[in-house]
């Protein structure tokens, strides 16, 4: 392995870094101008938040083709651009961005998967009342998802996650009058904020620790060695460095962004929302900022590992995303909603990708996002594109047979369905998947994430063969007759079709660019790379598994014509297991008797402490004021201002100038000042004697 | 110091001065015959213009021996708060001139210019002012500017009422101020802050110190008069609901900003000698003559931290029962002096309480400008200040009724808006500059009472948007006035957001 390059040293930012902000900023502004526009003007909007991420995608090309060229160079760019943000006296909270390869990367991908979806939303979209007011949003969630990209702090990064919460609340309620979508909507909103609120817990302590919340500030920041040396040798509570601390506390925040055990349950619910959202923010953007944020934090989750070793809280990464990867699987075989089916499989492969940056480092989970960001919106789109080409219809039950209505959804689909299966060599999931079994393979602390995941890609291959039989091949079960989606829709389906495929060059052991890009390294075509030891087993391994659950899959489903009503052919061999995952292992109703009643039942205490105890003494002290400022006005206007009315009255008979001067409002007036002034005096005289 | 050094130490003044009289002269010998519109127009252009001259006239002040700290004998200071002060000065006076092109309660507009121009220069020399006799002739001048502007509505019966009394009123406080001048100087022998603040340290100090108390609670009087602390505020509610708008909203921020440098002033002046008398303090003490003797420090800190809690609980609870939403202003004004009062009753050495103070004020100044602009624009339409007069703003301008929504709330202190940020960090100076209980309770209090004070700012807000309108016609403004208005409203978002941008700014002097 060949050593890091070296750091750049920062003199200036250079120009496209100075720039970087206006990657975000465009978006939200046109997100502000659309909705200021009327109902009625749909091109305008649809234009605005098109052009708008196109001039972002154009400036995150050029922001990248700088990264590439520095690294090309043998030089790794990390440039940051920080400002003062609060200053209060001498302690002050800096904000600012960050331009290096993992920034770069990322924001290349959401806003080229973001345009993709943008454009397919016009075609999705184009018969909802509400058109500008969704463009409005998304074009918001953009803005503030590439502000999560290019944080250089993690209270920037904070506010823009949080703004990137707002958004999918809003986009998974965007059909409001469904109950159902109001509903998931909250769920989606609370439960991300019971992450956030650790999240927010790690912030603190770790700027009441390092006194920065800046990640690189040449040298100062909280990413950086000094630092995090300070934070290795404060200790915490469990044996815990105060390091690994605060990195599970961010890592909960990240948790429920992403999805992970226990926290999983908003993100299949979510589905409410039109299906260009579930594909933007929750297949390849928004639930990747969990992995993203874990990515940027590594150097802190990180610190301390000695050489090969791995640390407690990126040992509790890889469990937790071991068991998302698994136990979402399991669920995602005996779903019947074919976007429900996505949903939990995008679960599920967070779960790798957590697994990956826990025990491969940033470079295996960031890859495996790419390329899942790729596929899985193309594979949520393709889903859309069925259910607008079957009038909303979503049970996979009801369709079939629509290989030959729909062939290239068909075609992009089963494209998308094999990457992520990890159908081997020709598919990107393929590649990046494999790196993370590589991984979990080596791992030094336990075998068993490496079994797991193997199972989870079995799986993986199973429920999408399930979902494919179902959905396009044997006969028609559905009541409407199919039709093929327009060019606007299947256009961004085909370019996405082909990165999925595509995408796997960059990873290849042979030729592993991205790695070393990210790594800061110098990559070269070596086919050396295959001959690792055991990786040749590993790949043969991995593809008999893929093998396998493709297999069983079309052995189980493939062009069988079951009626709609037909049980599934699990349910008759294991009625109680299917019946299990069917209703997602009860975590649902597990939370709803734990968490939900206690809330119930505290709300209830406190409801009756709220009119009983407090509300008294509320409506006491409320009393109080009330008669205060009454009293304050009855001086104001009976003996300032009536005596002063007297004076006038008195002054329009007596007349003359002079007369007013020496009346009694006069009196009044410096009395009470004289008084003022005597007092004061006298409390003066008073405590210089005490 | 020689002439010279005077006169370029008063440039901007002189500035102003000059701006002054031409706009009499181009108001009275050429404008005769225009259309009152126009005239107010060009006066306020004028006086703008030599607002900016003003501005652009501090890079060119002389520094030579005048800068802070200077000599024994400094009558101005030049540069640090003070330059600070001046600019917030001169650009509230430009805002509250721009309210003027609207407005109808005098054909006088050239005097009025003059008038708000002449009361400005005041306020510069208050900012600047390090003795005693430049202190009480630049109060003066500011002071009578004021009387006159309040008066400036010769038809309205209110105006004249409120201005006999604010005039009654002022003319009373400062007499307490030359009286308690006289003291002063008896003790130290100098009229130089300087040298005052010196002799509270002399061997024999000690002697005098009644006559030093009773010297100081008079200064008060005078300077609480200024600044509408309780219990020198009688005056407050009736000019600011008398006066014509433009003119209430320069007392409300102009006057105020030199007011509270002028104060600052005193605090830097007797923090700044601090540290060379510690000796002879020290020596004081020892001595063991007059044990209870604390110089200057100590009783002024006192009688400012009396004045900051009766202002905070009366204007804030008086201010509950108000309906004229001028009055309100009026006793908001009072509770925001309260807060600033504590800041300077608990102030530090270092930049930091002055920073503070400063950041409070001009915001404050800059968000007060903006409400009384829209109080105006509705009064025109309504014929009224009632709270009920904004019943319905939302509907009948909803670009006035935002720009409300902004200011006020930014007055209670919601974040992101300016407001929040000038109350964290006065809150804050007061906090780092003496840790104890007292210093904590009344900060306590005083976050206790701005919660209260959003009630209020609420009440104003409730009418604008949720309570049914009773007329629904459109209200519709200057296009200029509008354009202050929401200029104002847009930088105390904006200043909300990037705090920073303006501490950076206070810390650069």
């Amino acid at each position: 392995m060949q050593e890091g390059m070296p750091l750049a040293p920062q003199l200036a930012a250079s120009p496209i870094a100075q720039m970087l902000w206006l990657i975000p900023a465009v978006p939200i502004v046109a997100a502000g101008i659309v909705a200021l526009v009327k109902q009625p003007r749909r091109k305008m909007a649809a234009g605005l938040a098109i052009g708008s991420l196109s001039f972002s995608l154009l400036l995150s090309l050029i922001a990248f083709a700088h990264v590439v060229a520095g690294w090309a160079h043998g030089v790794a760019v990390r440039e940051t651009v920080n400002f003062s943000w609060i200053e209060v006296g001498a302690a002050h909270v800096e904000l600012g961005w960050v331009l290096d390869p993992l920034s770069a990367v990322m924001l290349v991908m959401v806003t080229l998967v973001g345009l993709l979806i943008f454009i397919y939303s016009t075609g999705y979209m184009a018969h909802d009342e509400n058109f500008t007011r969704f463009f409005c949003f998304l074009s918001l969630f953009a803005g503030a998802m590439l502000g999560v990209v290019i944080s250089n702090s993690l209270l920037l990064l904070f506010m823009n996650w949080e703004l990137v919460g707002l958004t999918s609340y809003l986009l998974i309620g965007f059909w409001y009058q469904r109950p159902s979508a109001a509903a998931a909507a909250k769920k989606a909103f609370l439960t991300t904020r019971v992450g956030d609120v650790f999240f927010l817990l790690g912030m603190v302590w770790l700027f009441a620790q390092t006194g920065t919340l800046l990640f690189y500030d040449s040298g100062a920041g909280s990413m950086e060695p000094l630092a995090l040396g300070g934070l290795l040798v404060h200790p915490a509570a469990l044996g815990l460095t105060a390091a690994g601390a605060i990195g599970l506390l961010i890592f909960a925040g990240a948790a429920g962004k992403s999805g992970q055990l226990p926290l999983h349950v908003w993100l299949p619910d979510a589905m409410e929302g039109p299906t260009p959202v579930s594909a933007l923010i929750h297949a390849a953007t928004m639930v990747a900022a969990g992995v993203y944020l874990i990515a940027r934090v590594y150097p802190l989750m990180h610190a301390g590992a000695l050489a090969g070793g791995t640390t407690t809280a990126l040992t509790v990464v890889t469990w937790v995303g071991a068991s998302t990867a698994v136990f979402a699987a399991l669920i995602a075989v005996a779903q019947n909603d074919i976007k429900r089916i996505l949903a939990y499989s995008t679960v599920s492969q967070l779960g790798y990708m957590m697994a990956g940056l826990g025990m491969g480092g940033v470079a295996v989970g960031m890859f495996h996002l790419i390329t899942h960001a790729f596929f899985k919106a193309l594979l949520f789109m393709g889903a859309g594109s069925v259910i607008h080409g079957l009038h909303e219809e979503q049970d996979i039950r009801r369709m079939g047979g629509l290989k030959g209505a729909m062939p290239l959804t068909f075609l992009t689909y089963a494209v998308g369905m094999l990457a992520l299966s990890g159908f081997p060599l020709l598919f990107s999931g393929f590649w990046s998947k494999d790196a993370i079994l590589e991984a979990a393979q080596h791992w030094s602390v336990a075998k068993a994430p490496f079994y797991m995941l193997v199972f989870g890609a079995l799986l993986t291959a199973f429920y999408m063969t399930r979902q494919v039989s179902y959905v396009f091949f044997g006969k028609s079960r559905a009541n409407v007759d199919a039709h093929e989606s327009p060019a606007v829709m299947t256009m961004p389906l085909a370019i996405l079709a082909f990165f999925a495929v595509a995408l796997g060059v960059i990873g290849t052991p042979a030729w592993p660019w991205f790695r070393a890009f990210l790594e800061g390294r110098t990559a070269s075509v070596d086919f050396h790379g295959f001959s690792e030891p055991g990786l040749m087993t590993l790949m043969v391994t991995s593809s008999v598994v893929v093998f396998v659950g493709l297999g069983l899959g079309w052995l189980l489903y493939g062009n069988k014509s079951s009626s709609a009503e037909e049980p599934d052919v699990l349910e008759r061999a294991v009625p109680r297991l299917w019946a299990a995952l069917r209703d997602k292992l009860y975590v649902d109703e597990l939370y709803g008797a734990s968490v939900i009643a206690f809330y119930y039942w505290w709300a209830r205490v406190a409801d009756w402490l709220d009119r009983n105890v407090w509300g008294g003494a509320v409506a006491l002290i409320a009393y109080g004021f009330n008669g205060w400022a009454r009293l304050s006005r009855f001086l104001d206007t009976n003996i300032v201002d009536g005596s002063f009315d007297k004076g006038c009255e008195e002054l329009s008979t007596g007349g003359g100038l002079l007369a007013h001067v020496q009346n009694g409002r006069v009196q009044t007036y410096l009395r009470l000042l004289a008084l003022a002034v005597v007092v004061l005096a006298a409390i003066l005289f008073w405590s210089s004697r005490g | 110091m020689n002439y010279l050094d005077l006169f370029r130490v008063t440039l901007p003044e002189t500035a102003l001065e000059v701006a002054a009289l031409v706009v009499l002269v181009v108001d009275l010998a050429f404008l005769r015959k225009a259309p009152l519109q126009a005239r107010a127009t060009v006066a306020a252009l004028l006086g703008v213009i030599g607002c900016g001259a003003s501005i652009l006239m501090m890079l060119f002040q002389s520094q030579n021996g005048l800068s802070y700290p200077g000599t024994g004998e400094l009558l101005l200071s030049v540069g640090g708060y003070t330059a600070v002060a001046q600019a917030g000065i001169l650009v509230l006076t430009v805002l509250t001139l721009f309210l003027l092109i609207d407005s109808n309660f005098t054909r006088h507009v050239g005097e009025y210019v003059a008038v708000v121009l002449m009361a400005a220069t005041g306020g510069l020399l208050i900012a600047a002012a390090q003795d005693l006799l430049v202190i009480f002739v630049a109060l003066e001048l500011l002071s009578l500017g004021l009387y006159i502007l309040t008066a400036f509505a010769k038809h309205s019966g209110k105006s004249a009422e409120s201005a006999m009394k604010y005039y009654l009123f002022g003319g009373m406080a400062t007499a307490f101020l030359l009286f308690g001048f006289s003291y002063l100087y008896g003790i130290a022998g100098s009229t130089s802050l300087h040298q005052i603040m010196l002799a509270m340290y002399r061997p024999d100090a000690a002697a005098t110190a009644p006559l030093l108390y009773v010297a100081l609670v008079m200064v008060a009087a005078g300077l609480g008069f200024k600044v509408a602390a309780v219990p020198f505020h009688l005056w407050a509610p009736d000019t600011y609901e008398g006066a014509p708008a433009p003119a209430a909203a320069f007392i409300a921020s102009v006057s105020k900003v030199a007011s509270f440098a002028l104060l600052i002033g005193i605090a830097t002046a007797a923090a700044h000698v601090f540290g060379d008398a510690q000796v002879a303090r020290v020596a004081v003490v020892a001595g063991g003559t007059h044990s209870g003797y604390r110089g200057f420090g100590a009783p002024w800190s006192a009688i400012l931290i009396a004045l900051a809690v009766s202002s905070m609980v009366l204007g804030n609870l008086a201010a509950l029962a108000q309906t004229s939403v001028r009055r309100l202003l009026a006793y908001s004004a009072m509770a925001h002096a309260g807060y600033i009062l504590l800041a300077l009753a608990f102030f530090s050495y270092s930049a930091e309480s002055t920073n503070a103070i400063l950041y409070y004020i001009l915001t404050y100044g800059l968000t007060t400008i903006g409400a009384f602009g829209v109080v105006a624009v509705v009064e025109r339409a309504t014929g009224s200040d009632k709270m009920d007069a904004f019943l319905g703003l939302h509907k009948r301008s909803p670009i006035l009724a935002d720009v409300l929504f902004v200011l006020l709330l930014s007055l209670a202190g919601i974040p992101p808006l300016v407001g929040f940020w000038a109350k964290f960090n006065l809150f804050v100076a007061v906090l780092r500059v003496s840790a104890g209980v007292v210093p904590f309770a009344l900060v306590a209090l005083a976050v206790a009472l701005s919660a209260v004070s959003l009630y209020y700012y609420l009440q104003v807000l409730k009418r604008a948007y949720v309570m049914p309108a009773v007329d629904d016609t459109p209200i519709v403004a200057h296009p200029v006035t509008m354009g202050v208005l929401i200029l104002i409203a847009a930088s105390v978002l904006a200043l909300g957001c990037f705090p920073a941008l303006l501490q950076g700014w206070l810390a650069g002097f």
